[in-house]
């Protein structure tokens, strides 16, 4: 166990939105089993109410998650001074079995809640709560995987001793071992993968502007996303990172958001994070755009989550371009 | 969008006359809060400020300090064991240190005192590097005159002192005065002060006393075969380990410490330290939050009317709801950036003159020094979380619980 | 607009922790060169006891070095941490 003040900040956040999303999901249990708009019983009312509170207290949660995937990240990198070879988060994450697990989860919950709140926008359009049973059922379906994320996130910095010698980045994330995920990831060839991960934003950008303009291929580019979104982490480690640390065997993730990069490393998976959220989005609410409360508010919100993920890969993808292009690197 | 911001905006302004108009009520709250954040971004700012210092300045300590173990405690070392370290592959260079602590009676402080190394001369050439590069430093820095001794050509000779700057304030001492001391062997050593440490070098200098060899073995009677510990300089720094390791299976009463151990036990007292304070003042902040749930909840008739009305006049749950997250927002702001002020000044202006009694326990030396300000997203962020989160949640219940009373039931209650 | 003051001044302070600690470098540079130049080990801040003095070169016993029995009287004991990682050998 490490006492440290950004350990205890991560672990209050954690317990938190536990506590809160556990009872929030229980309220929407309640809902999913009693809920009958047509009903005038009081039983209904006092659901349409707690609704609100529902509503409530999971945009304060979901925004703490999204908080919390980077200070979990800050924290790690943070924290590398107390162990014998860790340089950078890649390493404090490898102390013990739970840290890598942890950060996965917080990945996958992180864009589940940008999803729901989608859905809860999409949901306030309507007047008479037209996806209300959908929404409570995906609460159900996130809630046991953040109560997971804290256990794991428990277990991972209450198994904390310091000093134990943690393989750092250089040999968790290089060309030259072949063991482990992220080993696997660096050995991928890095022209090739550049061009794949370029192909792949062309023709995501491309469909995302026809959905945008011409209103078609919704869910080809809400699976696009989805896909430039994997294949963007893969090229991270792969190649785009050696480009960012001018070093040809330095394949981490973590230290392009190192003081040293100028915190690039954040805006990159903001930009990642947020495009995902809004492309997969379009997916996750256009099958409701035929319901006839939502028919017309929910055709612009649509509009608005393709334009901002289109936005923010462009945005990624200019990023990265400039810093491949104006690397000293050169392959 | 346009609209989005401009509904906000009114909403804002309107939370900002309400707020305005409860005074009392609200000012009692905020400085409750900002007393809160102070407390943790003071703690957070000292200890990460020291862990800083600590680390940029151990940087230069001794890559292996090895001690002599007997019966468990740190025992004089032979010297016969030097010669032994120094034949290990990869060991560039063997020196020994001879130091102690001797404890004032007078002012009841305890002193480290020191020989410091033989080759003084090319180091002093080191500290005059020192004062030139100071010149483009600030002017204030410049006047005190940073070189590492305070005297001019005045070698450490048998019979001489250079005192630490605490030593000096503790006794009232300086330069050319005389400070006797009791030797093993019960002869009174009146010993001159030739010189004195730079005051800036405070946190690291503070109680030394140092003193040429001959005298110290003399004051602590160390026969000339004994040394108190050994420097080893090791030919490539990643064999620091390794060389630490074959010092260990050579002499077995030996107990290395590496330099990476020196710099992490610092590093981790200093976590400890923020953390066991942080766990402390975590009753303060539960207190707090019950009080903010009180507050939240408690809605005067007033306000009971206001919101009673808003509805009535066409407002929606929802944005009742928004009024009340920004009026949490406001005064979580407010109280957060007062409050992180507030512990700026307090630890970098004044020393953290409210933690001072606590860190000097029962020395009765301790350093004056100041802290190079040092502030990151990391310390805001979980400032942050630390305080403005257990607020916020602490005020969600009362909040959608006043957000959802029926307008006409506020009213009629307020009515009678 | 108290905000928008605050803001502003924490900014202010920011600039100041940025520019001070541009002009304490020298500072920070001399204290190096003194603990380089005297092969220092610790920092001197708890002189009130030999293992709180310095802490690094203590060992694990240090709460109970007088005799088995005294456990750790010092107030300053109470700020420092009870084991010291990675220094068991």
């Amino acid at each position: 166990m490490i006492l440290h003040p950004t350990v205890i900040a991560n672990l209050l956040a954690a317990y938190t939105s536990s506590l809160m999303l556990v009872y929030a999901a229980y309220y929407g249990l309640q809902i999913l089993r009693h809920w009958n708009i047509e009903s005038g019983s009081e039983l209904q009312l006092i659901l349409e109410r707690k609704t609100y509170l529902v509503s409530t207290v999971l945009s304060y949660v979901f925004g703490l998650q999204l908080l919390s995937l980077f200070l979990f990240v800050f924290t790690a990198d943070s924290l590398r001074t107390l162990f014998v070879g860790a340089m950078c988060a890649a390493g404090t994450l490898n102390v013990n079995a739970f840290g890598y697990p942890t950060l996965v989860l917080k990945v996958v919950n992180f864009v589940t809640s940008g999803l729901w709140l989608v859905l809860n926008h999409a949901d306030n359009q309507g007047y008479d709560y037209p996806l209300i049973k959908k929404k409570y059922l995906l609460l159900i379906v996130i809630t046991p995987f953040i109560v997971l994320e804290t256990l794991l996130e428990t277990a991972y910095f209450l198994g904390m001793e310091p000093d134990v010698i943690t393989s750092c980045c250089g040999s968790l994330f290089s060309g030259e071992k072949k063991a482990g995920l992220g080993s696997e990831l660096a050995s991928l060839p890095a022209i090739p993968t550049l061009w794949a991960f370029y192909l792949t934003v062309i023709i995501t950008l491309i469909s995302g502007l026809v959905f945008y303009f011409k209103n078609r291929g919704g869910y080809v580019y809400a699976l696009l996303s989805f896909a430039l979104f994997i294949i963007a982490l893969i090229a991270i480690v792969s190649v785009i990172s050696i480009y960012i640390y001018e070093l040809p065997t330095h394949h981490c993730p973590f230290c392009i958001i190192m003081e040293d990069y100028s915190y690039i490393g954040y805006l990159l998976y903001v930009l990642l994070f947020g495009g995902v959220v809004a492309g997969s989005g379009i997916g996750i609410i256009l099958p409701f755009r035929k319901i006839e409360s939502l028919k017309h508010a929910l055709g612009g919100f649509i509009n608005k989550l393709a334009l901002t993920s289109v936005l923010m890969y462009g945005a990624f993808t200019v990023i990265v371009t400039y810093r491949i292009i104006f690397s000293n690197l050169i392959m | 969008m346009n609209v989005w911001i401009e509904k906000q905006r009114y909403i804002i302004d309107f939370t900002i006359s309400s707020l305005m108009r409860r005074k009392v009520k609200n000012i009692g709250l905020l400085v409750l809060y900002t007393l809160i954040v102070f407390i943790l971004a003071s703690t957070m700012f000292f200890t990460y400020a020291i862990k800083r210092e600590a680390a940029f300045i151990l940087e230069g300590s001794p890559e292996i300090v090895v001690q002599n173990l007997v019966a468990g405690r740190h025992d004089l070392l032979p010297v016969s064991y030097l010669e032994e370290i120094k034949s290990i592959r990869g060991v560039a260079n063997v020196e020994s240190r001879l130091w102690g602590y001797f404890y004032d009676s007078l002012v009841g402080a305890n002193y480290t005192l020191m020989t410091p190394p033989q080759n003084q001369d090319s180091h002093k050439n080191q500290g005059k590097t020192t004062v030139v590069e100071n010149d483009n430093g600030d002017p204030h820095a410049n006047h005190e005159a940073h070189a590492l001794f305070e005297y001019e050509g005045a070698l450490l000779e048998s019979g001489t002192l250079i005192i630490g700057n605490g030593v000096a304030r503790m006794r009232g001492i300086g330069k050319d005065d005389y400070m006797p001391f009791m030797a093993a062997d019960g002869q009174i050593m009146n010993m001159k002060i030739v010189g004195k440490l730079s005051s800036v070098s405070e946190l690291v200098s503070s109680d030394l006393i140092l003193m040429s060899e001959a005298d110290l073995r003399k004051l602590f009677g160390i026969s000339p075969d004994k040394v108190t510990d050994a420097i080893v300089t090791v030919r490539n720094p990643s064999e620091i380990q390794t060389v630490a390791g074959k010092i260990k299976k050579r002499i077995h009463s030996a107990r290395p410490i590496i330099r990476d151990e020196i710099l992490r036990t610092y590093s981790s007292i200093f976590n400890w330290r923020g953390g066991m304070m942080i766990v402390i003042f975590s009753a303060a902040v539960l207190a707090f939050v019950i009080f903010a749930w009180d507050k939240a909840s408690g809605l005067s008739a007033g306000e009971r009317q206001e919101i009673g009305i808003l509805k009535a006049v066409g407002w929606e749950t929802g944005d009742v709801i928004q009024m009340k997250f920004w009026e949490g927002a406001i005064v979580s702001l407010s109280a957060f950036l007062g409050g992180v002020i507030l512990a700026y000044i307090h630890v970098f202006f004044t020393g953290s003159a409210i933690f001072e009694p606590a860190l000097e326990g029962w020395s009765n030396l301790y350093p004056n020094f100041t802290l190079t300000p040092f502030i990151n997203a990391e310390q805001l962020t979980t400032l942050f979380f630390l305080t403005v989160i257990p607020y916020t949640v602490a005020t969600i219940v009362p909040t959608w619980r006043a957000a959802t009373i029926d307008p006409d039931s506020a009213m009629r209650h307020t009515g009678g | 607009m108290t905000l928008l003051s605050g803001i502003v001044l924490l900014g202010l302070l920011m600039l100041h922790a940025f520019t001070s600690s541009q002009g304490q470098e020298a500072n920070l540079l001399h204290k190096a060169a003194l603990v380089k130049q005297l092969r220092l080990t610790d920092l001197c801040l708890f002189t009130e006891a030999r293992y709180t003095r310095h802490l690094s070169q203590a060992d694990l016993n240090t709460a109970f070095q007088d005799h088995p029995l005294s456990m750790e009287h010092f107030p300053s004991g109470s700020f420092t941490q009870p084991n010291l990682p990675g220094i068991t050998r």
